[in-house]
């Protein structure tokens, strides 16, 4: 089982941007699958139930995070101005694979869980869709609008003029 | 602000779909056909395609090598420990009321008559709050102890070969009485004082009882099977002898009700003295009726299947107890 721990440490690094977090959140997902992988059919889909439970497991993350936020109400002035800063404004000057790393991190997170598990992890729309709690036509819904984002900052506008 | 052509805006999804790699044939060819003519769409199939080559390179193995290394290195570490403390339980209905049956990696580790029912049940349990357990419902994780648990107290079966996990013996004290139980046969019973000669502790009769208990393991550590001196019942896992009574009535053992306990028919019952390779009549003169750490048999069979012989001169095998003396 813990064969997949590499790929789970970098899906929720790639989720979350920080190693401390990928560190937790991947060890947690391990330790809840291995308290519950006796209940699990013999044919199930080992890697995919791994993935949701990392996915809840960021999604409780953030929304703790957020939580926190408002409780005590410090979001540091470089975060916000990261959070104000438009994905359009990211593309200039820098390598398009950094970018794309960049406005990754900077999709909203039903959408950067669905791409990162797609696109990153090739997890089918069924299973992504079971992580979020979704239909598969939602999840690739979330991986069509996160490319659509990501090919937008890349081009340096929002609405680009078109023939 | 210009505004797409229809056809534009209805083309992107399959756009996408085939700048990544997940088109069908047939929206491979409309997007072909498409961007054959439209120069601003070939330019976002090719930015499409460039985003999908770069996410395919954020794919790679090796990144993160040494962090993922050395946060796995971590979760062995935690696994270990959790594996060590996750005790996987099961609450069955039984005659003798519900049973909860839990097991570590090492073997079963409680078998506890529950008070109550559902969530109640498991929060008096012995496992909640025990240190350094963490326990979890895993539905058919005990169920051959269950079944073979069943099949012993429908009188199918007469032993419990489990592997067993004394981690919830409260001292090493307690273990040893545990361990020494463990080793009275099928239809035997012995004294809490004999008991307590057998482990080499004479003197600590009441330790001995105390230990029974608070026996993690009834039925398979055969506390039942230990009575006192004068032949009662005397407790049962820390409450009334009707199950002890059952139990032993299960297997044999004549028994019969006195005042508010029962009493075990000493002298309907054969007699293996201590150190002794030759069982007796209750009547043989060279023995008590039930003598400090011997084992009183309730039939000549279960004697003998312990490797006994019987006693040269009360000849228990020329003159068995009747059944009317059961």
């Amino acid at each position: 089982m813990s064969k997949h721990h590499g790929e789970i440490y970098r899906y929720v690094l790639r989720v979350t941007g920080r190693r401390s977090d990928a560190d937790d959140l991947s060890q947690e997902t391990f330790l809840r699958a291995f308290r519950a992988y006796r209940s699990l059919p013999p044919d199930a889909n080992w890697r995919a139930w791994l993935f949701a439970i990392a996915t809840n497991l960021c999604r409780n993350h953030f929304r703790g995070q957020s939580r926190r936020r408002l409780a005590y109400a410090q979001v540091s002035v470089g975060a916000r101005e990261r959070q104000e800063e438009g994905p359009e404004h990211v593309a200039l000057g820098r390598e398009v694979g950094q970018v794309v790393d960049t406005i990754v991190g900077r999709l909203p997170l039903k959408q950067r869980l669905a791409f990162v598990q797609r696109k990153v992890h090739g997890l089918d729309y069924e299973a992504i869709g079971e992580s979020l709690q979704c239909s598969a036509e939602s999840a690739r819904a979330h991986v069509f609008q996160a490319l659509k984002k990501i090919r937008r900052a890349l081009d340096g506008t929002e609405k680009e003029p078109r023939a | 602000m210009s505004q797409r052509a229809k056809s534009c805006v209805e083309i992107e999804p399959d756009l996408v779909a085939a700048a990544t790699g997940e088109a069908e044939p047939a929206q491979s060819r409309r997007v072909s056909d498409h961007v054959g003519d439209c120069p601003p769409c070939r330019r976002e199939f090719e930015q499409y395609r460039t985003i999908d080559h770069e996410v395919g390179r954020l794919a790679s193995e090796g990144s993160e090598a040494q962090a993922v290394a050395r946060s796995r290195e971590r979760l062995e570490a935690r696994l270990f420990d959790l594996r060590s403390r996750l005790v996987a339980y099961e609450i069955f209905p039984s005659a003798f009321g519900d049973i909860l049956i839990a097991r570590s990696e090492q073997g079963v580790l409680l078998v506890e008559y529950l008070r109550g029912h559902g969530r109640m049940a498991i929060k008096e349990s012995r496992l909640t709050g025990a240190p350094g357990i963490e326990a979890v419902p895993v539905p058919g994780e005990v169920e051959r102890f269950h079944r073979e648990l069943r099949d012993y107290l429908d009188g199918r079966t007469h032993r419990l070969t489990w592997p067993l996990d004394f981690r919830l013996a409260r001292s090493a004290f307690h273990r040893k009485v545990l361990e020494a139980t463990a080793a009275i046969p099928y239809g035997a019973v012995m004294s809490y004082r004999g008991l307590a000669c057998e482990i080499g502790r004479p003197e600590a009769v009441r330790a001995t009882a105390q230990a029974l208990r608070w026996n993690p393991l009834p039925i398979v550590v055969p506390c039942h099977r230990v009575i006192g001196s004068s032949g009662a019942l005397t407790g049962y896992a820390g409450g009334k002898t009707t199950r002890k009574q059952r139990l032993l009535t299960l297997e044999g053992v004549p028994t019969v009700r006195k005042r508010d306990d029962f009493e075990v028919q000493r002298d309907a019952m054969y007699v293996l003295a201590p150190g002794e390779h030759e069982y007796c009549l209750p009547t043989c003169p060279s023995v008590d009726p039930f003598p400090r750490g011997g084992v009183l048999f309730s039939v000549r069979g279960r004697a003998e299947a312990q490797g006994l012989q019987p006693c040269g001169a009360c000849r228990p095998d020329l003159h068995p107890l009747t059944p009317a003396q059961h």
